[in-house]
């Protein structure tokens, strides 16, 4: 039914969750398991390449270390994982990489914001079931 | 307020809040400073004295050095045809349009028109290479001829700011000898003091990059010329020197923007009226114009005279269109010489500041070029021992 499925990562509780549902439903359908993980707050509009540079090195390191703790969730459950890591808006950044790379089920965990929060703002749960053009499975 | 250790506490108390904005709205903090420097400056009535204006111009001064630095000499040596050509009509264009509205439809003096020609000739190339990072646009030859043109503009704004105010005279001429000796020697003089003196240490490397800076600025403010000219050039020639030394970059960096750069934007937004943004509103908008036009009709034909296909030499077009940092440097030394007043410095930053924002909404939005991206992993390598 599914072929490639994408997990929306960022080493939250949430996200966790989804990873976890993202292996168990690759391993039973066999198919391809990707890991999406969005550098979101890189500074805009920065005065030197070097202040741009800092920051992004800093979150580099940071989702090296998750992507070390997804491929070694995937090595337990003996399934092959591909992760990737993008800079930009979360919710752009994975639509666009849903339609470059044709995914079929996107897992994303669901964020547990305040009610005002999620008034104010919106989730960006609720942003990505809007916008994905694929399936979208939450996991709460 | 007279005793100084409270008045460095309102300045650095001003800088933190802006760090703490930058980080919850991911803007730029030297951005986030500006607009805190123009809160704190219409409503608190901070005001520079003389040792903050020391270190303001020491930060920037710094800024101009580690921006000339960021520069990759093999995109130059790879696309310098194309990059030349593109880079010097994006300066020229806005310049030369900007001078003439300014001078004959704003009716501002000749000096006034100059700067303003200056701050509007730029390219921001860290809002360029921030846009890139997220399109994936850096990896291609395309983002790389790019990010090469913006250096070669932001270099003719940097000569013309350091040459159109300069006093033609044997101090100018001393400082022009002293550039030609020393600049070249550069390289290799660091590379000796890095490898032999200060070895993996970076107190002495500092220290040494300092004095050079230092140097070359008192030959040019001698000269009645403008000290970010040495300290850009001096950055561009030490470039592939300063690529090497991570550390080196890392702590000069963290020591600028922590303890330098935050007193030069908090002044340059000190200096905004609030209230002048109302009035001239009119002229923010027209001017901004002016420098996206003069950008498009010099860059665009160009791009595809480069056989870039309409929507890469439009989106290199308005990435060019881009200006930040050297515009906000070039609006703050016309203030400082008394070339514009408070209300033709805060149409200049407004304008500068909208010229970040408006041109790479419009790139990004409607001509962002398709990047194929491999499927593979794509994770940054670690940074440990980069």
């Amino acid at each position: 039914m599914y072929r490639r499925i994408l997990v929306g990562f960022d080493g939250s509780d949430g996200a966790r969750k989804a990873l976890d549902t993202g292996i168990a439903l690759a391993k039973a359908l066999e198919a391809e398991l990707h890991v999406l993980m969005v550098e979101e707050d890189l500074p805009r509009y920065a005065i030197t390449i070097g202040e741009y540079e800092e920051i992004k090195h800093q979150r580099d390191a940071y989702f090296a270390q998750l992507s070390q703790e997804v491929h070694l969730a995937a090595q337990l459950a003996e399934i092959p994982v591909q992760t990737h890591v993008v800079a930009g808006h979360e919710v752009w950044a994975m639509v666009e990489f849903i339609q470059h790379h044709h995914v079929d089920l996107l897992v994303i965990g669901h964020q547990g914001h305040s009610t005002l929060h999620e008034r104010v703002f919106g989730s960006t749960a609720s942003a990505l079931v809007n916008h994905a053009p694929c399936h979208v499975l939450v996991v709460k | 307020m007279t005793n100084v250790w409270w008045i460095a506490f309102v300045w650095i108390t001003l800088a933190l809040i802006a760090s703490v904005l930058s980080m919850r709205l991911a803007i730029s903090v030297a951005l986030m400073e500006i607009i805190v420097g123009a809160i704190a400056g219409n409503l608190l009535h901070i005001q520079p004295n003389e040792w903050i204006n020391f270190l303001a111009g020491l930060g920037g001064v710094l800024l101009t050095f580690l921006a000339g630095a960021e520069i990759d000499p093999d995109s130059l040596r790879q696309h310098w045809k194309a990059a030349v050509a593109i880079g010097f009509v994006s300066f020229l264009a806005p310049f030369l349009g900007a001078v003439a509205y300014a001078y004959y439809v704003a009716g501002w003096s000749a000096n006034a028109a100059k700067i303003a020609g200056v701050a509007l000739s730029t390219t921001s190339v860290a809002v360029v290479y921030a846009v890139m990072i997220e399109t994936g646009l850096n990896r291609t030859s395309l983002g790389k001829l790019i990010l090469a043109a913006c250096f070669i503009t932001d270099l003719g704004t940097v000569v013309a700011l350091g040459l159109l105010f300069a006093d033609f005279n044997r101090w100018l001429l001393l400082f022009v000898v002293a550039l030609a000796l020393i600049l070249p020697l550069s390289p290799g003089l660091t590379r000796w003091f890095f490898r032999n003196v200060g070895v993996h240490t970076s107190e002495p490397q500092i220290k040494f990059i300092f004095a050079l800076v230092l140097l070359l600025g008192a030959l040019a403010v001698q000269a009645n010329s403008e000290a970010v000219l040495p300290a850009y050039l001096l950055g561009l020639v030490l470039a592939g020197t300063m690529a090497r030394n991570w550390d080196f970059m890392h702590r000069i960096r963290t020591m600028t923007f922590t303890l330098l750069t935050p007193f030069y934007f908090l002044k340059a937004g000190a200096y905004i009226s609030i209230s002048a943004i109302g009035q001239a509103i009119g002229l923010v908008l027209i001017l901004l114009l002016v420098k996206v036009v003069a950008k498009v009709v010099g860059c665009y034909p160009l791009c595809r005279l480069f056989r870039l296909p309409h929507r890469e030499s439009a989106y290199t077009t308005l990435l060019m269109s881009t200006g930040l940092t050297f515009g906000t440097i070039s609006s703050l030394f016309g203030l400082t010489h008394g070339y514009i007043n408070q209300q033709q410095y805060t149409v200049l930053v407004t304008v500068v500041i909208g010229s970040a924002l408006v041109p790479t909404l419009i790139a990004q939005s409607f001509f962002k070029p398709e990047v194929e991206e491999p499927l593979s992993d794509t994770v940054p390598e670690p940074v440990a021992g980069k």
